[in-house]
């Protein structure tokens, strides 16, 4: 302290008294450092709550499923011709309805405003059945003379400078210009996007003697070499199949096209065919009936299509109003004329009475619409789809999470929609009566696949036998849908930790209690400053040497591995029998150090019987080849449940040993030490061979149950496993859980132990009867410190763990825990993306499970800490 | 019992206590030594074993671990002999031996073997043994390693011309140095350790290391006033108008400056190139075992010794010349060769920055809860959650870094102060400033509860004392308080490094990168470049023990990084315990 600052004391012989002033700097400070103290410890505090808020306000989106952001209303002209297909471009600028005299009415889509478009030369012909790939940029025509032509309806998009923008243009609003013919919409850069629809056909082509009536139409295979499809269905009913291959000519660069064509099997009489579908590889044929039936084709061959399955998608009664296949073409919706929208999967069915094994399955039963259901729009991005019914509601729905995601309000008075177009970003809907009333809502779909439900509980994706826990983010196609649940995480991370803790409690309390009560003070100052060490030892070393040295040992050496469950008990206990043949003065003598050391050597001897029995072992309970026996392929499981049994025989044979104690001890009555020793030796081993004659019968009987433990807590060995992870993971916990254990112990009042001593029990009885219960809740703290920590290691999982998402109990088997997870996948994420916000969730969960379990483990501690104090 | 007895007791009485003592006595003296069951049982010798048995698997796995790292960490750059196999096919394979194991040879492997290795291996249960060669030589073999079994081997030997040549490109090369060449002269090396080579060689290696000297200084150096120029424009073009004469300005200063940097840097190339020429004509022509040739830059050549002729002293040169360059060079071959310079560098970057951060607000925070805020339910609460976030997963800790300090924060900065580089990111992205922000909220919990417990250890007479002396409460902190919380604080403090350091899961999404082509500080302006990714030595050891292309050639560097990291987290604990007990000596003279 400076003395200027002190307040200097009056001398005592003084009379007059001075005032005195603190010093205005000294003030200052104190007032500078007061603020500073407060706001930043009030800041930091703050912070750390940020992380909560911000992890939450991330994840919240993912739930909200799907807003309006805008509607309007106007009309469409020319809808009394007939709309054939509407589409809107990528940027929601402009909506285009093709009618069936070839004309193309087009508008733009945010106001409404007609623009002009160039129609298709049809030369008065008038389209009697239309088809289009799934993004509706591939079309067909077929006409009553029983023709088609192909062709193609599409945006073309431009990207143009200020200086090259055409003068007199329209203002439409904010964003878009025009010249009555093509859009132009400012984009960042000062730049110009122009937009134009265009639609073009091709040459007719004879197909049928008859009108057509239904058509669909596919093109697969690459830009230069495509590979068109399509199915028609004429007025005779006749189904054919058709291939149009097109090829130029080097020397005149002209196109020829090749149609080829098979009819396939008919329908039986009277069946009205109301609705025709194509796969893009043309390997098969749906062909829906007025009444709700559906005959499968099975064209993989060409030549020889055959009927693979007739099934009925709906109730009797009701008629089939649509059909079509969500993208991936893996999901048919059917829907019906009472509102039923059902989307059915082809799934391997073995033993279905179809020609190719597989069966139309409903999958999802989504909300009935009011009324019949007369057209639908699916979603280029995702298995969303719009479907409006006559009454004129239009839902927004999504079918793997089985949900309406929307459903619009009406522009006007009930009317039917004849056209209706959702827009490839599902940013945008329109939706067009026939009289040429429009109504338009923009939308904003985040994250349609996302609930609750899809995240925890089953699901039902496409291609998949049954509902079940996924988590598949990322595959290499585009029609992929990404699976995000979250159960196979969790269960990873659970069965981690579960294994971890499994080997590393034991060890670390057994540990932490030897440490507090068996060892001399100086050896406790060694041991404990350095396991408090391994502590801070970096988890990636840990995973490192877990995955690269030790897996490779664990895999060598199964059998010797499992042996150590055995043989290390048995050989310390071993051990512990023979140290009490030693004379009381011996063994008072000996009882420090050299005690401790002789375990290290019971311990060494354990572990050097381990390599020498494992090979027994294998060949006695694992038929001789471990990894054929977890495959399931040799043995029986009998030897391997009699050592699971094992010890729960060998405590309960040792309970009884323990009540037979008293007698024993009156009827032999003091004896000489060597006696007494060979008795508790007897005894011993009565109770092991008790214990194992136990095992066997429990096995047996377990083995007429037709218990076999393979396909449970043991199967297929896979090198990087969860017994490594236990192990490795084990490691990173047991030095804490030791810490905190010991330090609990060491915290019992130590006259507690002096007075269970004096009143003449043992050390042991001591340390079990009166300091462990006295802190038990401190122990149970440890524990629970050591779990938090094992849920959210993430080195160690992802380096040694497989990462794979399964949900498998098998201990020799990988897993994907929550963190490793988050740590492979997130670097690649895209930002605010589905699985950006999962993986935040994901985040958000372990946050939650760590934080509620340290909190219980906090509150207990603070519980034993004032219980200790007021011992 | 033994006191007398009441002189009042009858004879009778009296007689028969003392048949009772001397009945005791008898007794007493017919069980001397021996015991009875329930005292032998009560002592629970089998569960101390137990207990005692746990206690030391953990130390034997304890040191186990640390053995198993420092021994690989330390051999790893001894030089080791090479032999050269003969097999019985007559194919001459020569390399390091790695390690030996036994393995169960296949069917046909069998079938297709003599009799007298075949009926040795039966004998063996079907078992034989193999030995796994480090060939080098990836360039002619296509692999680094190759296992070859005990009964495919004819002869063994080490002939004392064999080289280790480490290389820049395609690992090592073992085999015999035959020639050297420079333009199109072909001189046969005739003693591996002939001045002349060595001469040569050292003449390369300077000449390689002015090569990249020039490109990465002088060249490098006009690229970036070249990009400074281009970003100057661009941000002038974004702040003015199309058309202005600002802008037009700025076009013309440009073109200035772009003729005249890329005139000099055509005149750097030049030189650069001749000497890129005379690199690649000053070649060197090795042969391996076999006899194939392989014909390289000599410059290209980091290191070459006979293995099997060294003295210790040349040993312990290769030896110690390894260790300088792994601790002061950078990486090669896919991080699994060279040195980890920049992955030091960046750790030691980020815990220096980690600690500027966390020392302040720990303290801080600390002392607000213990000298300011109103000691209540809330800051209980307050408490207790600090406690907790400790034992928060540092994973959540680095989902929190990118998404709200890298994509919200740094995306704001970039919009703002650095919008010529977009849509490349500057801070948008992860980078060190990021990472140690990120490891400093992980780490600001060890701060505070440590700096709070030092600071509840103060006695509070001390504290009285100086208020009554009519010292401000600001003053008793800084003058009282914090030099007595002082040893806590440090411990804290380094506790936090120590943890930071050793952090890998969240660096891996806010900043750390596997090979950071740039420092995060060199010599252009501002020097220090916060923005940058960067290396970390644990994300190394994941990087080479798990992504290279092959584990086996990385294991020896994962060593050795790993034996690196442990040592300097081992360092920081001992010497925050260290200084824990110098800092609490020099107080225990003015205890009261």
């Amino acid at each position: 302290m400076d003395a200027a600052d002190a307040p200097r004391t009056a001398r005592p012989s003084g009379i007059t008294r001075r005032v005195r002033e603190t010093r205005r700097s000294v003030l200052i400070a104190d007032r500078v450092a007061d603020w500073t103290i407060r706001i930043g410890g009030i800041f930091v505090i703050i912070a750390v709550a940020t992380i909560l808020v911000f992890l939450t306000q991330v994840v919240v989106p993912l739930f909200t499923g799907a807003r309006v952001v805008g509607q309007h209303a106007f009309a469409v002209a020319g809808m009394e011709r007939g709309p054939l297909s509407a589409v809107i471009d990528e940027d929601r600028t402009i909506g285009a309805v093709l009618l069936r005299d070839g004309s193309v009415s087009a508008f733009h889509l945010q106001t409404g405003t007609p623009l002009a478009a160039e129609p298709l030369a049809l030369n008065g012909a008038v389209v009697t059945a239309f088809g289009s790939s799934l993004n509706r940029e591939q079309i067909l025509l077929g006409f009553a003379d029983g023709t088609i032509r192909l062709g193609t309806m599409r945006f073309t998009a431009e990207v143009i400078t200020p200086d090259r923008l055409p003068p007199d243009l329209r203002r439409l609003n904010e964003r878009d210009r025009t010249d009555g013919r093509s859009v132009y919409s400012r984009i960042p850069g000062n730049q110009y996007r122009k937009v134009d629809v265009v639609v073009r056909a091709d040459a007719p082509q004879k197909i049928s003697e008859s009108a057509i009536r239904l058509a669909d139409y596919r093109v697969a295979g690459t830009v230069e070499r495509p590979t068109r499809s399509f199915a028609t269905v004429d007025a005779a009913r006749t189904i054919r199949l058709s291939r149009a291959e097109s090829r130029v000519n080097m020397l005149t660069r002209q196109v020829r096209t090749a149609v080829a064509t098979t009819t396939l099997p008919p329908v039986p009489p009277g069946v009205e065919i109301s609705a025709v579908l194509l796969t893009e590889q043309a390997d098969s044929v749906l062909a829906g009936t007025a009444e709700g039936r559906v005959f499968r084709y099975d064209t993989r061959s060409f030549t020889a299509p055959r009927l693979a399955e007739e099934a009925r998608l709906l109730e009797a009664g009701e008629r089939l109003s649509a059909l079509s296949y969500l993208i991936g073409e893996q999901s048919v919706v059917a829907m019906g004329s009472r509102g039923t929208t059902d989307v059915f999967f082809l799934l391997e069915r073995p033993g279905s009475d179809s020609a190719d094994g597989k069966r139309l399955v409903r999958a999802h039963i989504m909300d009935r619409h009011a009324d019949g259901v007369g057209a639908i729009s699916i979603s280029q991005r995702g298995k969303v789809f719009a479907t409006a019914d006559a009454r004129g509601n239009v839902w927004l729905r999504h079918s793997t999470s089985n949900r309406t995601l929307l459903a619009l309000e009406k522009g006007g008075e009930a009317e039917t929609y004849a056209a209706l177009a959702l827009a490839p970003r599902n940013d945008a809907i329109v939706a067009i009566a026939g009289n040429g009333r429009a109504s338009a809502w923009n939308l904003s779909v985040p994250h349609p696949e996302t609930t609750l439900g899809t995240i925890f509980g089953r699901v039902w994706y496409e291609g998949y036998q049954e509902p079940g826990f996924t988590w598949q983010s990322s595959a290499a196609t585009d029609s992929f849908e990404p699976k995000l649940s979250l159960v196979p995480l969790i269960f990873g991370t659970l069965k981690a930790t579960f294994y971890a803790l499994l080997f590393a409690v034991p060890v670390a309390l057994l540990a932490a209690i030897f440490t507090s009560e068996f060892v001399h003070p100086r050896v406790r100052a060694v041991v404990k400053p350095a396991m408090e060490m391994m502590a801070s030892l970096p988890s990636v070393v840990l995973g490192f040497v877990a995955a690269l040295i030790l897996a490779p040992i664990v895999e060598d050496w199964i059998a010797a591995v499992l042996m150590v469950f055995l043989a290390v008990p048995l050989s310390l206990l071993a051990a512990a029998y023979a140290w009490m043949y030693l004379p009381r003065s011996l063994s008072l003598r000996y009882g420090g150090l050299p005690k401790f050391a002789l375990m290290f050597v019971a311990l060494g001897l354990g572990f050097l019987a381990c390599v020498a029995l494992g090979g027994a072992l294998e060949r006695i309970v694992f038929a001789g080849d471990i990894r054929s026996w977890l495959d399931g392929q040799i043995g029986s499981g009998f030897g391997f449940t009699t050592l699971l049994c094992l010890p729960i025989t060998t405590l309960a044979a040792a309970l009884v040993g323990n009540r037979l104690m008293v007698p024993l001890d009156e009827a032999l009555g003091p004896r000489s030490h060597g006696v007494v020793a060979t008795v508790t030796l007897l005894r011993w081993l009565v109770i092991l061979v008790a214990g194992l004659v136990g095992a066997l019968g429990l096995s047996a009987l377990l083995m007429g149950l037709g218990y076999d433990p393979r396909g449970g807590m043991v199967g297929t060995y896979v090198q990087r496993n969860t017994l490594v992870v236990g192990f490795a993971m084990g490691f990173a916990v047991i030095p804490i859980i030791y810490t905190i254990a010991e330090d609990a112990l060491s915290a019992v009042p130590e006259h507690l132990r002096a007075a269970s001593l004096g009143c003449g029990a043992t050390n042991w009885q001591t340390a079990m009867r009166v300091i462990l219960p006295t802190a038990m809740s401190g122990v149970f703290a440890a524990v629970m410190v050591g779990m938090g920590r094992a849920v959210g290691e993430t080195m160690i999982v992802v380096m040694a763990a497989g990462n794979t998402p399964i949900l498998d109990w098998n201990v020799f088997n990988g897993l994907r825990a929550l963190s490793a997870n988050i740590a492979v996948e997130l670097p690649e994420a895209v930002r605010d993306g589905t699985l950006y916000r999962m993986l935040f969730l994901s985040a958000l969960t372990l946050f939650a499970i760590t934080f509620v379990i340290n909190t219980v483990a906090e509150l207990i501690r603070l519980r034993f800490r004032k219980r200790a104090a007021s011992l | 019992m033994n006191t007398a007895p009441a002189a009042s007791l009858p004879e009778s009485a009296r007689d028969a206590n003392a048949s009772l003592r001397r009945a005791i006595s008898e007794t007493r003296r017919r069980n001397a030594g021996k015991v009875r069951l329930a005292g032998l049982q009560g002592a629970g010798e089998p569960w101390q074993w137990c207990l005692g048995g746990a206690l030391a698997l953990g130390i034997l796995m304890v040191l186990g671990l640390l053995l198993l790292v420092f021994w690989n960490g330390l051999v790893t750059f001894w030089p080791r002999p090479i032999e050269q196999v003969r097999l019985h096919d007559g194919t001459v394979v020569a390399g390091e031996p790695v390690r030996s194991q036994t393995f169960r040879p296949g069917q046909e492997v069998l079938a297709a073997l003599d009799p007298a290795p075949r009926s040795g291996i039966e004998r063996n249960d079907g078992m034989a043994a193999r030995t796994l060669y480090r060939t080098g030589n990836y360039d002619l073999y296509g692999d680094d390693f190759r296992w070859l079994p005990d009964y495919e081997i004819a002869e063994v030997s080490r002939p004392w011309d064999l080289m280790l040549v480490e290389r820049m490109e395609w690992g090592v090369f073992v085999g015999r140095i035959v020639a050297i060449s420079s333009g199109g002269q072909r001189a046969p090396v005739g003693d591996v350790r002939s001045p002349d080579l060595i001469k040569r060689h050292e003449e390369a290696r300077r000449r390689w290391q002015s090569i990249r000297a020039l490109e990465r200084g002088e060249i490098g150096a006009v690229n970036h006033r070249l990009e400074q120029e281009r970003l100057r424009l661009r941000r002038a073009s974004l702040a003015n108008p199309e058309g202005g004469t600002a802008l037009d300005a700025a076009r013309q200063r440009f073109a200035e400056r772009e003729a005249a940097l890329k005139a000099q840097h055509q005149v750097l190339a030049d030189r650069a190139s001749g000497m890129r020429r005379a690199h690649e004509g000053d070649l060197v022509v090795l042969a391996d075992a076999a006899g194939r040739e392989k014909e390289m830059p000599l410059g290209a050549i980091v290191r070459f010794y006979p293995a099997n002729d060294l003295s210790l002293a040349e040993r312990l040169g290769v030896y110690l010349s390894r260790w300088g360059e792994f601790l002061l060079d950078e990486p090669r071959e896919a991080n699994t060769e060279g040195g980890v310079m920049p992955a030091i560098f960046g750790t030691f970057a980020m815990t220096l920055l980690l600690v500027l951060v966390v020392t302040p607000f720990g303290v801080i925070t600390a002392l607000y809860l213990r000298e300011y805020a109103r000691q209540g339910r809330l800051v209980s609460i307050v408490r207790i959650s600090v406690n907790n976030l400790a034992g928060v997963p540092s994973i959540v800790y680095g989902v929190f870094g990118l998404g709200f300090f890298a994509y919200i924060l740094g995306g704001s900065i970039d919009q703002i102060f650095f919008p010529e580089r977009l849509p490349n990111p500057t801070y948008g992205t992860g980078g060190l400033l990021w990472a140690s922000l990120t490891l400093a909220l992980l780490t600001v919990p060890v701060v505070i509860v440590a700096t709070e417990e030092a600071l509840a250890a103060v006695p509070r007479s001390m504290r009285e004392g100086s208020l009554a002396c009519g010292a401000s409460k600001w003053q008793t902190i800084r003058n009282i308080v914090l030099p007595r919380a002082m040893p806590g604080i440090m411990t804290g403090v380094i506790l936090a490094m120590a943890r930071g350091a050793g952090e890998v899961a969240p660096l891996m999404l806010v900043g750390v990168v596997k090979l950071a082509p740039e420092l995060p500080i060199d010599g252009y302006f501002p020097f220090v470049h916060l923005e940058r990714s960067f290396m970390h030595l644990g994300f190394h050891i994941f990087d080479v023990g798990f992504q290279s292309r092959n584990s086996e050639a990385g294991k020896p560097m994962v060593f050795v990084t790993t034996l690196l990291l442990i040592a300097l987290i081992f360092a920081m604990n001992v010497s925050a315990i260290l200084l824990r007990n110098r800092l609490k000596r020099r107080f225990q003279g003015s205890q009261f």
